[in-house]
Protein backbone atom coordinates (compact mmCIF):
# COMPACT_ATOMS: atom_id res chain seq x y z
CA UNK A 1 0.00 0.00 0.00
CA UNK A 2 2.73 2.41 1.11
CA UNK A 3 4.67 1.47 -2.00
CA UNK A 4 1.73 2.26 -4.27
CA UNK A 5 1.26 5.68 -2.65
CA UNK A 6 4.95 6.49 -3.03
CA UNK A 7 4.98 5.36 -6.62
CA UNK A 8 1.90 7.42 -7.44
CA UNK A 9 3.45 10.47 -5.78
CA UNK A 10 6.64 9.95 -7.75
CA UNK A 11 4.76 9.63 -11.04
CA UNK A 12 2.66 12.69 -10.23
CA UNK A 13 5.78 14.75 -9.51
CA UNK A 14 7.25 13.71 -12.87
CA UNK A 15 4.01 14.64 -14.61
CA UNK A 16 3.95 18.07 -12.90
CA UNK A 17 7.59 18.66 -13.81
CA UNK A 18 6.85 17.91 -17.43
CA UNK A 19 3.79 20.15 -17.45
CA UNK A 20 5.71 23.07 -15.99
CA UNK A 21 8.06 23.18 -18.96
CA UNK A 22 5.78 21.80 -21.67
CA UNK A 23 5.89 23.87 -24.81
CA UNK A 24 2.64 25.40 -26.03
CA UNK A 25 1.75 24.77 -29.68
CA UNK A 26 3.50 27.48 -31.70
CA UNK A 27 1.96 29.46 -34.56
CA UNK A 28 4.60 30.38 -37.19
CA UNK A 29 2.45 33.21 -38.62
CA UNK A 30 2.14 34.91 -35.23
CA UNK A 31 5.83 34.18 -34.66
CA UNK A 32 6.79 36.01 -37.85
CA UNK A 33 4.74 39.03 -36.73
CA UNK A 34 6.60 39.05 -33.40
CA UNK A 35 10.03 38.58 -34.99
CA UNK A 36 10.73 42.16 -36.15
CA UNK A 37 12.90 42.90 -33.08
CA UNK A 38 14.82 39.64 -33.53
CA UNK A 39 15.42 40.37 -37.24
CA UNK A 40 17.84 43.22 -36.45
CA UNK A 41 20.47 40.72 -35.30
CA UNK A 42 19.25 37.28 -36.46
CA UNK A 43 18.16 38.30 -39.98
CA UNK A 44 14.64 38.46 -41.39
CA UNK A 45 14.32 34.69 -41.84
CA UNK A 46 16.77 33.73 -39.09
CA UNK A 47 19.81 33.53 -41.34
CA UNK A 48 21.92 36.12 -39.52
CA UNK A 49 24.53 38.06 -41.47
CA UNK A 50 26.84 38.59 -38.48
CA UNK A 51 28.81 35.59 -37.19
CA UNK A 52 28.38 36.88 -33.65
CA UNK A 53 24.65 36.07 -33.73
CA UNK A 54 23.49 32.48 -34.29
CA UNK A 55 21.53 31.33 -37.29
CA UNK A 56 18.04 30.31 -36.17
CA UNK A 57 16.56 29.34 -39.54
CA UNK A 58 15.78 25.63 -39.62
CA UNK A 59 16.69 25.09 -35.96
CA UNK A 60 14.52 22.68 -33.93
CA UNK A 61 11.54 24.54 -32.46
CA UNK A 62 11.84 22.85 -29.05
CA UNK A 63 15.52 23.81 -28.80
CA UNK A 64 14.71 27.46 -29.59
CA UNK A 65 11.84 27.46 -27.09
CA UNK A 66 14.14 25.99 -24.45
CA UNK A 67 16.86 28.57 -25.19
CA UNK A 68 14.37 31.45 -24.80
CA UNK A 69 13.03 29.93 -21.56
CA UNK A 70 16.56 29.65 -20.18
CA UNK A 71 17.29 33.26 -21.10
CA UNK A 72 14.10 34.32 -19.36
CA UNK A 73 14.92 32.35 -16.20
CA UNK A 74 18.50 33.74 -16.31
CA UNK A 75 19.81 30.16 -16.33
CA UNK A 76 21.49 31.06 -19.60
CA UNK A 77 23.29 34.35 -19.18
CA UNK A 78 23.37 36.88 -21.99
CA UNK A 79 22.89 40.63 -21.57
CA UNK A 80 21.06 41.11 -24.90
CA UNK A 81 18.89 37.99 -24.97
CA UNK A 82 18.08 38.13 -21.26
CA UNK A 83 16.43 41.51 -21.80
CA UNK A 84 14.36 40.43 -24.81
CA UNK A 85 13.28 37.07 -23.41
CA UNK A 86 12.03 38.75 -20.23
CA UNK A 87 9.35 40.54 -22.28
CA UNK A 88 8.05 37.36 -23.98
CA UNK A 89 5.19 35.11 -22.86
CA UNK A 90 5.49 31.32 -23.17
CA UNK A 91 3.08 31.40 -26.11
CA UNK A 92 5.13 34.09 -27.90
CA UNK A 93 8.30 32.03 -27.40
CA UNK A 94 6.59 28.99 -28.91
CA UNK A 95 5.33 31.09 -31.86
CA UNK A 96 8.80 32.52 -32.54
CA UNK A 97 10.33 29.04 -32.27
CA UNK A 98 7.79 27.67 -34.74
CA UNK A 99 8.47 30.50 -37.19
CA UNK A 100 12.28 30.09 -37.21
CA UNK A 101 12.05 26.29 -37.34
CA UNK A 102 9.94 26.59 -40.51
CA UNK A 103 12.61 28.64 -42.33
CA UNK A 104 15.37 27.18 -44.50
CA UNK A 105 18.89 27.36 -43.08
CA UNK A 106 20.61 25.06 -40.60
CA UNK A 107 21.05 21.37 -41.22
CA UNK A 108 22.42 18.23 -39.65
CA UNK A 109 25.93 17.28 -40.53
CA UNK A 110 27.37 13.79 -40.52
CA UNK B 1 93.46 34.32 -23.11
CA UNK B 2 95.75 35.28 -20.23
CA UNK B 3 96.52 38.87 -19.26
CA UNK B 4 100.06 38.48 -20.61
CA UNK B 5 98.82 37.31 -23.97
CA UNK B 6 96.38 40.20 -24.06
CA UNK B 7 99.08 42.73 -23.33
CA UNK B 8 101.42 41.19 -25.93
CA UNK B 9 98.75 41.14 -28.63
CA UNK B 10 99.03 44.42 -30.58
CA UNK B 11 95.35 44.34 -31.48
CA UNK B 12 94.39 44.16 -27.83
CA UNK B 13 97.08 46.50 -26.43
CA UNK B 14 95.77 48.73 -23.63
CA UNK B 15 96.38 51.72 -25.90
CA UNK B 16 93.62 50.48 -28.18
CA UNK B 17 91.12 49.98 -25.32
CA UNK B 18 89.37 53.36 -25.56
CA UNK B 19 88.67 52.70 -29.26
CA UNK B 20 87.35 49.21 -28.56
CA UNK B 21 85.24 50.60 -25.74
CA UNK B 22 83.69 53.24 -28.04
CA UNK B 23 82.95 50.55 -30.64
CA UNK B 24 81.32 48.33 -28.02
CA UNK B 25 79.30 51.23 -26.66
CA UNK B 26 78.05 52.05 -30.18
CA UNK B 27 77.06 48.45 -30.71
CA UNK B 28 75.37 48.42 -27.31
CA UNK B 29 73.40 51.57 -28.16
CA UNK B 30 72.32 50.05 -31.49
CA UNK B 31 71.19 46.87 -29.78
CA UNK B 32 69.22 48.86 -27.22
CA UNK B 33 67.52 50.83 -30.00
CA UNK B 34 66.63 47.64 -31.87
CA UNK B 35 65.33 46.10 -28.67
CA UNK B 36 63.08 49.06 -27.93
CA UNK B 37 61.75 48.99 -31.49
CA UNK B 38 61.05 45.28 -31.12
CA UNK B 39 59.24 45.73 -27.83
CA UNK B 40 57.14 48.55 -29.31
CA UNK B 41 56.10 46.22 -32.14
CA UNK B 42 55.30 43.44 -29.68
CA UNK B 43 53.23 45.83 -27.58
CA UNK B 44 51.27 46.93 -30.64
CA UNK B 45 50.67 43.28 -31.59
CA UNK B 46 49.50 42.49 -28.06
CA UNK B 47 47.11 45.45 -28.10
CA UNK B 48 45.66 44.53 -31.50
CA UNK B 49 45.25 40.90 -30.41
CA UNK B 50 43.39 42.12 -27.32
CA UNK B 51 41.13 44.38 -29.39
CA UNK B 52 40.21 41.66 -31.90
CA UNK B 53 39.15 38.63 -29.86
CA UNK B 54 36.94 37.32 -32.68
CA UNK B 55 39.96 36.82 -34.94
CA UNK B 56 41.86 34.96 -32.21
CA UNK B 57 42.01 31.47 -33.74
CA UNK B 58 41.59 30.35 -37.32
CA UNK B 59 39.89 26.97 -37.41
CA UNK B 60 40.86 24.08 -39.67
CA UNK B 61 37.72 22.24 -40.88
CA UNK B 62 39.65 19.07 -41.75
CA UNK B 63 41.18 18.84 -38.27
CA UNK B 64 37.78 19.75 -36.87
CA UNK B 65 36.09 16.80 -38.55
CA UNK B 66 38.34 14.38 -36.69
CA UNK B 67 37.89 16.25 -33.40
CA UNK B 68 34.10 16.36 -33.84
CA UNK B 69 33.87 12.58 -33.49
CA UNK B 70 32.44 12.84 -29.98
CA UNK B 71 29.92 15.48 -31.11
CA UNK B 72 28.36 13.30 -33.79
CA UNK B 73 26.86 10.96 -31.18
CA UNK B 74 24.24 13.63 -30.45
CA UNK B 75 24.60 16.34 -33.11
CA UNK B 76 25.00 14.02 -36.06
CA UNK B 77 21.70 12.18 -35.81
CA UNK B 78 18.55 14.08 -36.64
CA UNK B 79 16.17 14.38 -33.71
CA UNK B 80 18.40 13.21 -30.84
CA UNK B 81 16.97 14.62 -27.63
CA UNK B 82 18.39 15.97 -24.41
CA UNK B 83 16.53 14.22 -21.58
CA UNK B 84 17.62 16.27 -18.58
CA UNK B 85 16.68 18.74 -17.13
CA UNK B 86 14.24 19.47 -19.97
CA UNK B 87 13.44 17.35 -22.97
CA UNK B 88 14.26 18.97 -26.31
CA UNK B 89 16.17 18.13 -29.47
CA UNK B 90 19.88 18.91 -29.57
CA UNK B 91 20.53 21.88 -31.87
CA UNK B 92 21.46 21.52 -35.51
CA UNK B 93 24.98 22.78 -36.08
CA UNK B 94 25.44 22.35 -39.85
CA UNK B 95 25.84 25.84 -41.35
CA UNK B 96 25.97 27.64 -38.00
CA UNK B 97 28.44 30.55 -37.71
CA UNK B 98 31.87 29.40 -36.46
CA UNK B 99 32.29 32.40 -34.14
CA UNK B 100 28.96 31.58 -32.47
CA UNK B 101 29.88 27.90 -31.97
CA UNK B 102 33.18 28.92 -30.33
CA UNK B 103 31.32 31.41 -28.12
CA UNK B 104 28.80 28.71 -27.13
CA UNK B 105 31.54 26.20 -26.22
CA UNK B 106 33.35 28.85 -24.17
CA UNK B 107 30.21 29.75 -22.25
CA UNK B 108 29.53 26.07 -21.47
CA UNK B 109 33.12 25.78 -20.20
CA UNK B 110 32.71 28.96 -18.13
CA UNK B 111 29.36 27.80 -16.71
CA UNK B 112 27.36 30.62 -18.34
CA UNK B 113 25.29 28.03 -20.20
CA UNK B 114 23.97 25.06 -18.36
CA UNK B 115 24.18 21.56 -19.79
CA UNK B 116 26.21 18.90 -18.02
CA UNK B 117 27.11 17.00 -21.19
CA UNK B 118 28.21 20.10 -23.04
CA UNK B 119 30.12 21.39 -20.04
CA UNK B 120 32.01 18.11 -19.77
CA UNK B 121 32.78 18.11 -23.49
CA UNK B 122 33.80 21.78 -23.66
CA UNK B 123 36.11 21.39 -20.66
CA UNK B 124 38.13 18.84 -22.64
CA UNK B 125 38.66 21.22 -25.56
CA UNK B 126 41.46 23.72 -26.11
CA UNK B 127 40.76 27.01 -27.91
CA UNK B 128 42.30 25.52 -31.06
CA UNK B 129 40.05 22.44 -30.80
CA UNK B 130 37.00 24.69 -30.46
CA UNK B 131 38.03 26.75 -33.51
CA UNK B 132 38.61 23.59 -35.59
CA UNK B 133 35.30 21.98 -34.62
CA UNK B 134 33.46 25.27 -35.26
CA UNK B 135 35.10 25.60 -38.69
CA UNK B 136 34.00 22.05 -39.54
CA UNK B 137 30.35 22.64 -38.64
CA UNK B 138 30.29 26.11 -40.23
CA UNK B 139 31.61 24.82 -43.57
CA UNK B 140 29.35 23.36 -46.26
CA UNK B 141 26.32 21.68 -44.82
CA UNK B 142 26.92 18.01 -45.65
Amino acid sequence: MMRTILLTALLASFACGANATAMPKGDPVKGKADSTTCAACHGEDGNSKSAEFPRLAGQHADYLYNALSQYKSKQRKNAIMGGFAATLSRQQMADLAAFYASQKGLDHKY
Amino acid sequence: MSLNQTLNNPARHPATWPRTLTKNMKSFTNQTRQLSQLSATLLLLAISAFCLPAAAQAGDPAAGKAKAFACTGCHGLGGTKVAYPDVYKVPKLGGQHAAYIVAALKSYKAGERFNETMKAQATLLSEKDMADIAAYYAADKK
